[in-house]
């Protein structure tokens, strides 16, 4: 098996595997919580940025329902009551704040996400404190092929595939499905056509609660639970969404798999010998910088498209 | 306490011109800008790296007054034509990347550990400046707010394509409207360096962005005489909580996580109650055969 390890190292090939390994493990923590915003965008028609703050709280639920003495559940059913927990939360959320402002313009909206986003992370930081929570996972390093890999990351790979698979049955071959995607595409008409927009919309807030919470969860599995996690996540969270279209669920998907296949395999390309002669790799911290000029290549796209997309 | 009132009029004052700048941009003109820390970033940045590299003040200080106009518009330029969505996700993007270019270029800006700036004489030239500064930001946005430029800003703010209609091309006044605001963004900054004495990337985040945008909200957004008010009772919160954490004997993280959450309930009560802010902007009415 070592000489394997070794050998992994000098050979292209199996490097490319690797790769190809880690892009797809952090876009599956990408997309769980990406098609929540794009949920949210198709009906309500604004970026959420509490959403971010959803992912987050449901981490730190998971982690208490984890660990509280007495209480030390098992992490997938700790995982699954916090998902629950807070798709509750971001009803309530809703019930509070965001059906009061229906009507206001879509800047308005995001403005106010951002304020229910400040609140919810100083309460989160004030309850838990700044420092770093680890969950633990019992986890085992399989070398296959070459190509190094966790259980925990076959779990989180395997959760995102499960959960994207129920959120297309539910949206395409289910009743109430159907009617959330009308909502989507139409919303007056939808409600003139005896939609119950208001109830769908409470349901469409608990999915992407719940989601956040699981997504949210998994990336902490595999990094360390701080409030200061959300920056983290921000900003690939929502290169994601606008690379997929904002409104589209499954485009969030996509987007989060280029968005992690690019910033992988950027990093990973050798641009030094290519262009210089001398190896020189893009550092590992410029993995933002590929999501916002991501973000920026798309809207420039988008932009030179004139006027189509506008508003 | 007389140095603790000195201290507080600074901060006030410097918060001050940054919800001014931030005024002209969404109040006025309706663009969304959620990097607004980000000209005031590179002020005190222009001003840190400028010492650290052995210049005189002005130096830095002119260097931020040149480089942030030109951001803006690197910044704003890609985003015309599109909706305030994309143009808030854009300048969040680009403030975070300029904190995170701070961040890991430990050998140009100092990294984590920061930057030392030269601080001002003593406290009064600090609060002078500052002060000075404030009057000069405020002169100048009433002037725009009053002139033909800044009604045409308004016709912009509520509705893009009347502009068009107008003869009136958006986004050239967006572009002009943000270089002048991130101009006075800037010498915030240039003056918060040298009053801290210390740069460093943890000033800059996002939070700081919105600290901003309650003080806006909360004043009244499109007023200037508004968001200044709005900054100073967010300000006064903020330095007040340092005596509330010695009475009510508090961990001071916790209150201020805390101040922070009420800033965020602010920010929401007020958009939910009370959109236009506590003086709200002054509707103008013009007669055509009168005037």
């Amino acid at each position: 098996m070592a000489v394997d390890f070794v050998f992994s190292f000098q050979c292209p090939e199996y490097f490319v595997l690797q790769v190809t390994i880690n892009s797809i493990i952090y876009a599956s923590e990408i997309a769980v919580i990406a098609v929540g915003v794009s949920l949210c965008y198709s009906i309500l028609r604004f970026a959420n940025f509490a959403h971010i703050q959803l992912a987050i709280v449901g981490g730190y639920l998971a982690y208490s329902f984890a660990t509280i003495p007495g209480l030390t559940l098992p992490l997938p059913l700790a995982v699954f009551l916090a998902a629950i927990a807070t798709g509750l939360i971001a009803v309530l959320i809703d019930i509070i704040v965001f059906s009061r402002i229906r009507h206001i313009s879509a800047e308005g909206k995001m403005i106010v996400s951002w304020g229910v986003a400040l609140f919810i992370r100083s309460m989160l930081a004030a309850i838990y404190g700044g420092s770093a929570k680890v969950f633990d996972v019992p986890t085992e390093v399989i070398v296959c092929q070459g190509g190094i890999f966790t259980t925990l990351d076959i779990t989180v790979v395997g959760v995102t595939l499960l959960l994207m698979v129920l959120l297309h049955v539910f949206l395409f071959r289910t009743r109430t499905g159907s009617a959330l995607r009308a909502l989507a595409s139409n919303y007056e008409l939808a409600v003139t056509r005896g939609i119950p927009g208001d109830r769908l919309i409470r349901l469409m807030w608990f999915l992407s609660g719940a989601l956040a919470a699981i997504g949210g969860s998994l990336f902490a599995m595999q990094t360390r639970l701080q409030p200061s996690l959300d920056l983290v996540i921000l900003l690939p969270v929502f290169a994601a969404v606008t690379i997929g279209g904002m409104s589209n669920v499954f485009g969030a998907v996509i987007g989060a798999i280029v968005l992690s296949f690019a910033q992988n395999f950027l990093i990973w390309i050798d641009f030094g010998s290519l262009f210089f002669g001398e190896p020189w790799h893009i550092p590992t911290q410029l993995r933002d910088y590929i999501a916002v000029l991501a973000l920026l290549l798309v809207l420039l796209l988008k932009s030179s498209r004139a006027g189509g997309e506008k508003k | 306490m007389i140095d603790f009132a000195i201290y507080s009029v600074t901060v006030i004052a410097i918060w001050s011109v940054l919800a001014l700048s931030l005024n002209l941009q969404f109040g006025m003109t309706g663009l969304v800008n959620f990097g607004q820390i980000l000209p005031f970033a590179i002020g005190s940045y222009a001003a840190g790296i400028g010492a650290s590299l052995g210049y005189p003040w002005w130096v830095g200080a002119t260097a931020a007054l040149i480089f942030a106009p030109l951001f803006s518009l690197a910044v704003i330029l890609p985003a015309q034509r599109l909706s305030q969505d994309y143009w808030a996700l854009i300048t969040l993007g680009a403030a975070e990347i300029f904190r995170l270019t701070m961040l890991n270029t430990p050998s140009f800006a100092g990294g984590a550990d920061g930057l030392n700036v030269p601080r001002f004489g003593d406290s009064l030239t600090a609060l002078y400046v500052s002060l000075g500064l404030l009057a000069v930001s405020f002169f100048f946005a009433e002037r725009v707010s009053r002139s033909p430029f800044g009604r045409m800003l308004r016709v912009l703010r509520e509705d893009e394509v009347l502009a068009s209609t107008l003869g009136r091309n958006p986004i050239r006044y967006q572009a002009s409207i943000s270089a002048a605001a991130w101009i006075m963004a800037a010498a915030a900054g240039v003056a918060y360096g040298h009053f801290s004495g210390y740069v460093a990337p943890t000033s800059f985040t996002v939070t700081e962005t919105f600290i901003i945008w309650t003080a806006v909200i909360l004043g009244g957004p499109g007023r200037n005489i508004g968001v200044v008010c709005g900054a100073i009772i967010i300000q006064l919160l903020g330095v007040s909580s340092r005596f509330v954490a010695q009475w009510v004997d508090l961990p001071s993280d916790l209150i201020a996580n805390l101040r922070l959450a009420s800033f965020g309930l602010i920010l929401v009560v007020m958009f939910i109650y009370r959109p236009q802010g506590l003086i709200p902007e002054a509707r103008e009415v013009h007669d055509a055969e009168r005037d």
